[in-house]
C-alpha cells in the first residue's frame, strides 16, 4: 500500500478558471518525496518548455508565473511536529527561486480533501477564490472579500463557506497582497504564515484572494502498526527533551536569552553587539506582559504558538497570535525597541495586511538608519524624524508600508529596492543576499550560517538548511556523523562541509518530508526516516532520503540560477560583514572567502556559481542542466 | 583526565566564586529574585554546590547534598569552569548532554540575564585569588 499521500495534485487555470486533477506519480515521489521537492520538480516542468523554446523565465507578478502549494507525505499524519506545507514560485522580493514553510492546519485539511498539493497558473480577470470541499472545486468570486484583512477575510468566509461537514481552513492575503507589497504575505488561521519571499503579492497579481479547503478524509498509513510503535518511542522522548519543555513554555521566545549570550542576536540594524535592552524583552518578559496561552498546529503536543493580549496603554487590544522569536527581534532588539506591547501590535498589523515581520521589521530598521544618516528626510516624514526605540513610530511605519502610502510606497518595495533608490550608501544599510532580509540569527556568532546566507537558493535564510538549530546547537543529529561534529561557532573551518550535510539532510527533513525543524529536534535521523518507512510504506536509507535532500537542494539552486542568481550573489552584505566593536562576538566575522571556495568545490559549482553538468545528472536532473547551458 | 585534579581545590575555587557572585548586588539580586535553590553536581573531580535563593539571603553550601533542589545541573568541572568564561555554548552543551539540567526549564531560563554579567567577573575573580593558571585566554 502506498501511504502517506492523496495521489491528486490539482492544477487551477485562473485564465481559464478551469480546474483539472493530475496524479501524483511514485517515481516523482520517490525522487523528491513531496513539499518544496515535488513544488520544485512541478514548477520546473511547468515553466521549462517555455525556456526550450527560448522564452525568458516568467517575472514574478506575471501570470505565466506558477504558484505550487505541495504537502508532503507526513503531513496530516497525527504525529507531533509533521504538519507543515509549503508554497513555492518565483520571488516578487528577490527575482530568484521562492517558497515558504508553513504550520497550522490547512495542508492536512488539503490532503483529507483528497490532494497533495495545489498548482495555480495564469490570472484572473477579478478577484477569486478557490472553494475545495472534499474533491468538489469551484473557483468563486471573491469581490466581496478584496479589501478586508486577513483576519477578517478569514474570519468571514470561514462561516460564509461552512459546509454540511463543519468549518474549513482558509488561506487568504490581505490588502498588503492585493497591493503588491514585495514581501506580502499568506496567512492561515490568522497566524500561520507563508512569509518569506513575498508570495502574497503573487496571489495579489493573479487576483486570487483566498482558498477555502474542507476535507473529510484520513491521510492513509501505510504500516500503522509500526507507526504506533515509533509513537510510543518519541513519547518518552519528548517527555524528557528540555528544548522541548523551553518550546512549550516559551515558543521560540526562548532564543533570546540564550542568543544574547552567545551573540545570535542582532541589535540596531547589525550595528552594535550589546544592548542592555536586551534583558526587557526576555521570554520571561514576554510572559510576564504578553503571554495569556498556548496555540499549535495540527495533532502537535508541542503547542510552541503564542496567543497573547495587551490589556492596556496604547496599544490595548491586541489580542491572538503573538509574536515568535523573529517577529520579537526585527521589531525589537534590530530598532532598539523594549516596548513589547508595541511589538505585539507591529505584528498583529502585519498579520492582518498580510506581511512578512521579518522583511517589513527589517525594512523599517534599515529605515530608522536611513532617517539618522539622512538619506531619509522630510520629504518622507514630518519631523521630528523617527528615532531608534520609537515604538509608535515603528508601529506607524508599518500601517504605511500595509496600506502603501507615504515612505510606506518605497518600504514595500523590500530594503534591497529602496536602498537602490536611494543611492548615496544606503545598500552600506543592508541585511539582504539575493535581495532578502536576514533572519534575527548573526553568522558572526556562527561563521557557517553566513555561508547558509550567502548560498541559500532563496536568499538570507535560516531555514533553507539545518545549519541554524545545527551549529549553534539547538539540534544534534547523532547518528549522522558528518551533523555530529565538534564545532566551534567562530570559526569558519569545516563549515563549508557541514553546510554541505545541513543542506541535504535539511532539505529532505524540514524541505520535503515535511517535519517542523522545532518540534521535531529530538528526533534521530533513525526515527525521521523510520516515520516517512512507515506513512509511505518504502523502506528508505538514510542515504537515500539525503540523496533527495541533495538532489532537491540543486534543483532550487537551478532554478535561481536560471532567474540569474550567480557566483555574485553568493554574498554576505557589507554590514554583516562588518566586525562588531562589543559583545559576545567581538572583532570576528566569517572568513566567506574560505568558505565558498570549498563550498564550491564539494558542490561541484563552477566559477560563475552554477552547478556542472555532470553533478546534476548524476542526480537525474539532466533537464536542469540542458536549461542551464541554453 | 580534566584540568582539576582536587577535589577540594575545585570546591574552594569555584565556590569561592559562588560566594564572590553573592556580594555582587545586581546579580544577587535577579538570583534571589528567582526563589530556586540550584544544585550543582560536578564530576572529574566530584564536587557538589548548592546555590540557595529561597532565603532573604543568598547561601552558598558546599557538599550539601541532602536539601531538596529545585534546579539539578550536572557537568564535568572542565565543562563548569568554560562556561563561568563564556566559552560553552549552553543550547549546544545541553543538547550533546555535556550538560543535563533536570528542573523546571522556566526557572532555568528566568537565570540567564542574572548570569550573563557573572562572565565578566570570573576571570577576575580567578586572577585576584591565586588561580590565574586557569584563566583562559
Amino acid at each position: 500500500m502506498r501511504g502517506g499521500y492523496a495521489g491528486l495534485v490539482l492544477h487551477i487555470d485562473l485564465t481559464s478558471g478551469h480546474h483539472t486533477e493530475e496524479p501524483l506519480p511514485p517515481d516523482v515521489t520517490r525522487e523528491y518525496l513531496g513539499g518544496g521537492g515535488v513544488a520544485a520538480r512541478l514548477y520546473l516542468d511547468l515553466i521549462g518548455e517555455g525556456l526550450t523554446e527560448g522564452s525568458p523565465p516568467p517575472d514574478a507578478l506575471s501570470p505565466e508565473n506558477p504558484i505550487v502549494i505541495m504537502t508532503g507525505p507526513l503531513t496530516g499524519v497525527k504525529v507531533d511536529a509533521v504538519a507543515r506545507w509549503t508554497m513555492s514560485s518565483r520571488s516578487p522580493l528577490t527575482g530568484f527561486w521562492g517558497d515558504s514553510n508553513v504550520g497550522g492546519h490547512f495542508g492536512a485539511e488539503l490532503k483529507s480533501a483528497g490532494y497533495d498539493g495545489i498548482v495555480i497558473t495564469g490570472a484572473a480577470a477579478t478577484p477569486m477564490l478557490i472553494d475545495i470541499q472534499d474533491g468538489t472545486v469551484e473557483i468563486r468570486d471573491a469581490a466581496p472579500y478584496w479589501g478586508a484583512d486577513v483576519y477578517e477575510a478569514t474570519d468571514r468566509l470561514t462561516e460564509d463557506l461552512r459546509g454540511g461537514g463543519g468549518r474549513g481552513q482558509v488561506l487568504a492575503i490581505g490588502p498588503a497582497g492585493e497591493k503588491l507589497v514585495r514581501f506580502a504575505a499568506v496567512g492561515t488561521r490568522k497566524r500561520h504564515w507563508a512569509g518569506r519571499t513575498g508570495l502574497g503579492a503573487v496571489w495579489g497579481t493573479k487576483n486570487l484572494k483566498a482558498i477555502h479547503v474542507r476535507g473529510s478524509g484520513e491521510v492513509p498509513i501505510a504500516m500503522p502498526e509500526r507507526l504506533r510503535v515509533l509513537r510510543e518511542e518519541l513519547k518518552t522522548l519528548y517527555a524528557e527533551d528540555m528544548l522541548i519543555e523551553a518550546l512549550t513554555a516559551f515558543g521560540t521566545i526562548a532564543s533570546i536569552d540564550l542568543g544574547a549570550l552567545t551573540g545570535d542576536v542582532p541589535y540596531q540594524n547589525w550595528r552594535t553587539g550589546f544592548w542592555a535592552g536586551v534583558d526587557e524583552l526576555s521570554s520571561v518578559a514576554y510572559q510576564e506582559q504578553l503571554l495569556t496561552g498556548n496555540a499549535t498546529c495540527y495533532a502537535c503536543g508541542v503547542r510552541c504558538k503564542r496567543e497573547v493580549e495587551v490589556k492596556a496603554g496604547p496599544y490595548a487590544g491586541v489580542k491572538g497570535a503573538g509574536p515568535e522569536y523573529e517577529t520579537l527581534c526585527v521589531f525589537g532588539s534590530l530598532c532598539l525597541n523594549t516596548d513589547l506591547p508595541s511589538i505585539a501590535k507591529a505584528n498583529e498589523l502585519c498579520n492582518r495586511y498580510g506581511m512578512d515581520t521579518m522583511s517589513c521589521g527589517s525594512t523599517i530598521a534599515f529605515a530608522l538608519e536611513c532617517f539618522e544618516t539622512g538619506l531619509l528626510g522630510p520629504e518622507h516624514w514630518a519631523e521630528p524624524a523617527p528615532q531608534w526605540g520609537d515604538a509608535a513610530a515603528i508601529v506607524e511605519l508599518v500601517e504605511l508600508i500595509g496600506r502603501r502610502e507615504g515612505v510606506g510606497d518605497l518600504l514595500a518595495e523590500g530594503s534591497a529596492a529602496a536602498a537602490a533608490r536611494l543611492g548615496g550608501g544606503a545598500h552600506t544599510l543592508l541585511s539582504t543576499v539575493k535581495g532578502l532580509e536576514a533572519p534575527m540569527h548573526d553568522a558572526r556568532g556562527a561563521h557557517g550560517l553566513g555561508l547558509a546566507y550567502a548560498v541559500s537558493p532563496r536568499g538570507a535564510c535560516h531555514n533553507a538548511s539545518l545549519q541554524y538549530p545545527i551549529e549553534p546547537g539547538g539540534m544534534f543529529v547523532a547518528d549522522v556523523p558528518e551533523l555530529a561534529v565538534e564545532l566551534e561557532e567562530q570559526s569558519s573551518q569545516g563549515k563549508a562541509a557541514l553546510n554541505v550535510a545541513t543542506q541535504d539532510y535539511g532539505t529532505f527533513f524540514a524541505g520535503c518530508a515535511v517535519f517542523c525543524n522545532l518540534g521535531a529536534r529530538p528526533l534521530s535521523a533513525a526515527q525521521a526516516v523510520e516515520m516517512v518507512s512507515c506513512v509511505t510504506g518504502v523502506d528508505y536509507t538514510l542515504d537515500e532520503l539525503m540523496t533527495v535532500g541533495r538532489r532537491v537542494w540543486y534543483l532550487k539552486r537551478g532554478l535561481s540560477n536560471l532567474f540569474g542568481a550567480r557566483a555574485e550573489h553568493d554574498r554576505l552584505p557589507p554590514r554583516l560583514m562588518t566586525a562588531l566593536d562589543d559583545g559576545p562576538t567581538a572583532g570576528g566575522i566569517p572568513d566567506m572567502d574560505l568558505m565558498l571556495s570549498e563550498f564550491y568545490a564539494l558542490r561541484d559549482i563552477d566559477a560563475q556559481g552554477l552547478p556542472r553538468r555532470g553533478v546534476l545528472e548524476d542526480l537525474g536532473l539532466g533537464d536542469l542542466a540542458d536549461l542551464l547551458d541554453r | 583526565m580534566g584540568s582539576f585534579t582536587s577535589s577540594e581545590q575545585f570546591e574552594t575555587m569555584l565556590g569561592g566564586f559562588f560566594e564572590h557572585l553573592t556580594t555582587v548586588p545586581s546579580i544577587a539580586e535577579k538570583l534571589l529574585a528567582s526563589k530556586l535553590i540550584i544544585r550543582f553536581k560536578y564530576t572529574d573531580p566530584d564536587v557538589v554546590l548548592v546555590v540557595d535563593c529561597s532565603g532573604d539571603a543568598l547561601e552558598i553550601r558546599r557538599g550539601d547534598s541532602e536539601t531538596t533542589a529545585t534546579v539539578e545541573m550536572f557537568m564535568t568541572a572542565d565543562v563548569a569552569h568554560r562556561f563561568w568564561f563564556g566559552k560553552v555554548n549552553l543550547m549546544m552543551a545541553l543538547t550533546r548532554k555535556q550538560m543535563v539540567a533536570k528542573g523546571p526549564v522556566p526557572k532555568i531560563l528566568e537565570l540567564l540575564p542574572a548570569i550573563k554579567p557573572a562572565y565578566q567577573l570570573y576571570p577576575t575573580y580567578l586572577r585576584e585569588n591565586g588561580y590565574a593558571q586557569y584563566v583562559i585566554d
